[in-house]
């Protein structure tokens, strides 16, 4: 199976790199409001430092997803409305920023609560900032927010999904499911050779 | 021996003996800190303690006589982060409401390897007294002295964090212990 995309599906690389860092994301973000709940011990402050080493794994993903998508090719869109095919763009462009500015917010707050911060329990990272209490609590309730932000977001991109598959009935998702086999259904462009 | 040699010799002794017996004797005087460094997440944290008394009697020429007696106010122990200086003295760590004191007291010093000053003496934490051995710097000066030490102390052997705070990959078993003392004459 080629590496990289072509004109039609998404490649194995594309597909791990979506559906890895979208596990990721959505778990931590669940993980974060449990573990916020536990009472004060030092298993919380070993889970929320497991919830910034999986926060850091999803940016160190991202660079690399970023890298790949210029070397990559890009299937094309299916055939949708141009207000659609922008509007699926804009929610891609905002995922791909949340996807940044969530766990950069989270570092930036960590730094100025003045917290070490430590992957895996392997090496320390530095702090973004200088200690700063009033701006840790705002960067805090900043890195929440964005969180919702990020779920009123991916409301737009799988619904646009769904839409795709179960209205227009094209490839949309179906090329981007990890199992899921393009159907092909679109008519091959013009120096397009599969 | 002959006795001319052993009368001179008692002499000698009964002459040296008075010096024998004492150390200029110092107070801690404004300036002073004892401090402490630990790991916590990889990443080292300094702290200090806001009260401690020492009684110091030192003679670099006769460490036979000198003597360290320390207490330290254990509650006192500031580490710059309110979480953790909450927790310090709480039941976990020193338990300072019911061994609201730290006391040290050397046993004796000798030399290392490299020809500096060792005091060894028995820490009493948390409860538990195990002995601690710390390098000694002592200089002079026109008011009295300056004197630092500094050591190792595992925090463990003193079941300083019980339950869960035992785990050393997150906070680590060895804390650096330090001390800077101003010293003035009694």
């Amino acid at each position: 199976m080629p590496l990289r995309s072509d004109h039609a599906r998404w490649s194995p690389v594309a597909k791990t790199f979506h559906w890895t860092m979208a596990l990721l994301i959505l778990g931590n973000g669940a993980f974060a409001f449990w573990m916020d709940g536990l009472k004060p011990s030092l298993h919380k402050i070993n889970m929320f430092a497991l919830h910034k080493s999986i926060g850091l794994t999803v940016l160190a993903l991202f660079l690399l997803r970023v890298l790949w998508r210029t070397i990559d090719r890009r299937p094309h869109d299916e055939p949708a409305p141009a207000w659609q095919k922008v509007a699926a763009h804009t929610v891609h462009g905002f995922l791909y920023l949340l996807i940044v500015a969530i766990p950069l917010t989270g570092w930036a707050y960590n730094s100025a609560h003045g917290y070490p911060l430590q992957y895996f329990k392997q090496f320390n990272l530095p702090a973004l900032l200088e200690k700063n209490e009033a701006l840790s609590n705002a960067l805090g309730a900043v890195h929440e927010y964005l969180f919702w932000f990020l779920l009123i977001v991916l409301v737009a991109h799988v619904g646009g999904a769904l839409k795709h598959h179960f209205v227009d009935r094209d490839d949309t998702l179906r090329r981007m499911l990890p199992f899921g086999r393009a159907k092909r259904n679109t008519p091959t462009l013009p120096g397009d050779a599969p | 021996m002959n006795p001319t040699i052993r009368r001179l010799s008692t002499l000698g002794l009964a002459l040296a003996l008075p010096f024998a017996a004492s150390a200029a004797d110092y107070k801690v005087g404004p300036g002073s800190t004892l401090g402490f460094s630990g790991k916590f997440q990889g990443q080292q944290f300094d702290g200090s303690f806001g009260k401690f008394d020492a009684a110091i009697s030192y003679d670099p020429a006769n460490l036979a006589a000198s003597k360290f007696d320390v207490n330290v106010d254990v509650a006192t122990a500031k580490t710059g982060d309110n979480d953790r200086d909450g927790a310090l003295p709480g039941s976990d760590f020193f338990d300072a409401s019911k061994f609201p004191k730290a006391h040290y007291v050397t046993t004796g010093f000798s030399k290392d390897a490299k020809g500096n000053v060792v005091a060894n003496g028995n820490l009493t934490l948390h409860g538990v007294t195990k002995p601690v051995a710390l390098k000694v710097a002592f200089s002079p000066n026109a008011g009295g002295a300056r004197l630092s030490v500094t050591g190792t102390v595992n925090r463990l052997d003193f079941g300083v964090g019980s339950g869960d705070y035992k785990d050393t990959t997150t906070i680590a078993n060895e804390v650096l212990v330090n001390g800077s003392l101003n010293l003035l004459p009694k």
